[in-house]
């Protein structure tokens, strides 16, 4: 079998310096990822662009934090055709609710309330519709100490249920904003283990998930929307095209 | 006195790893962080089952040696670390063998350890 090529989707940068990208490529490259993509806090002017450093993919993406759900709409609209990964900041149930209904959204990232998980079936029957990825923040596990890490990995353990429960597409991330705060792969499989999570279901998390999620906006020629594709008449074939005519 | 049979003794794994700090560890800081990181993350109880053990350490590369039923939660622990006494660190492990001769010669001998310090960044 060939070797999976993992992905982190959530890398944050407070400088967009070159020197600091090609340090966090090159790292990124040494613990065996692929692709990482690089967020950028929103409302900033400037967004990373998309591009290849070496062998390593470098995505553009963006986080909101909203306030509002009613305000979603309007940011992802903002940034749709800009970036790579859209990611959305949870944390209060309708933000939540808004997210997961969006087939705009990629990912939606620290989910909890301060009350619970911030995810139950309704939502992720609604998730695994709209194909909206949750993300396991593995950050969480590396930073946090003591009641606070206990609480997220309770909240990992009920999400990661729901989540086998509905099929519904998940990412494990590490949130990093220093290159300190990278883990590898095999690092991050053994972390996800900490909640339960087997090792096959951690490596889609790590490849084939994210890995989806960053082709997305490669669309083939003829692409037109979701579920349509333009074909070239020659490459329809005479039998079929007698049908309908 | 007889030495215990083989088939009695733990089975033990030795992970590789290299530690990319901002500046460098000493051998007692470093250990005293993986007890402490072990014991919050897995508690007294867990964290004796791993039976963690750092063996070589010399400037970033060393080996840890644990139980070999216990390597994913040993992983987990190191993973867990992120700083040692105020130094920002990242440990990675670059693999595992059941022995302390065949972890140094696959994985540490001429291996390219990546420094933030260095060059090629």
């Amino acid at each position: 079998m060939a070797e999976p090529l993992f992905y982190d989707l959530s890398i944050h940068l407070k400088s967009e310096d070159p020197v600091v990208l090609k340090k966090l490529s090159n790292l990124a490259q040494h613990l065996g990822y692929s692709g990482i993509a690089i967020n950028s806090v929103d409302n900033s002017s400037k967004l990373v662009r998309s591009m290849e450093i070496d062998t390593i993919n470098l995505l553009s993406s963006v986080e909101l934090k909203i306030s509002n759900a009613s305000k979603l709409h309007g940011q992802i609209g903002k940034y749709l055709n800009k970036v790579d990964v859209i990611t959305v900041v949870g944390g209060n149930e309708s933000i939540n609710r808004a997210a997961v209904e969006n087939p705009n959204v990629d990912v939606l990232t620290r989910l909890a309330t301060p009350k619970d998980n911030g995810f139950n079936h309704v939502l992720a029957k609604e998730a695994a519709d709209h194909n909206v990825a949750i993300s396991f923040d593995l950050g969480d596990i590396i930073h946090l100490r003591g009641g606070r890490r206990v609480h997220s990995l309770m909240n990992f353990r009920k999400n990661l249920l729901l989540v086998r429960k509905y099929d519904v597409p998940f990412i494990l991330t590490s949130n990093a904003v220093s290159i300190f705060d990278m883990r590898a792969p095999r690092e991050m499989i053994a972390l996800a283990a900490l909640f339960g999570m087997t090792r096959e279901e951690a490596i889609s998390g790590l490849s084939e998930t994210p890995g989806a999620i960053a082709l997305k906006k490669n669309h083939s020629p003829g692409y037109i929307m979701e579920g349509v594709l333009e074909l070239d008449s020659s490459s329809v074939s005479d039998d079929l095209r007698g049908e309908h005519v | 006195m007889k030495v215990l049979p083989p088939t009695l003794r733990p089975k033990k794994r030795y992970l590789a790893f290299e530690l990319i700090a901002e500046s460098p560890i000493s051998r007692d800081e470093l250990i005293r962080e993986i007890f402490s990181a072990a014991s919050h993350l897995l508690g007294d109880v867990g964290a004796s089952e791993c039976a963690i053990r750092l063996l070589a350490f010399e400037e970033s590369n060393g080996v840890v040696r644990c139980e070999s039923d216990r390597t994913e939660n040993t992983r987990a622990v190191l993973a867990s670390i992120t700083s040692i006494k105020g130094k920002r660190v990242l440990f990675h492990v670059l693999g595992i063998s059941g022995t302390v001769l065949g972890a140094t010669k696959k994985y540490l001998e001429g291996a390219d350890v990546f420094s933030p310090q260095n060059s090629h960044i």
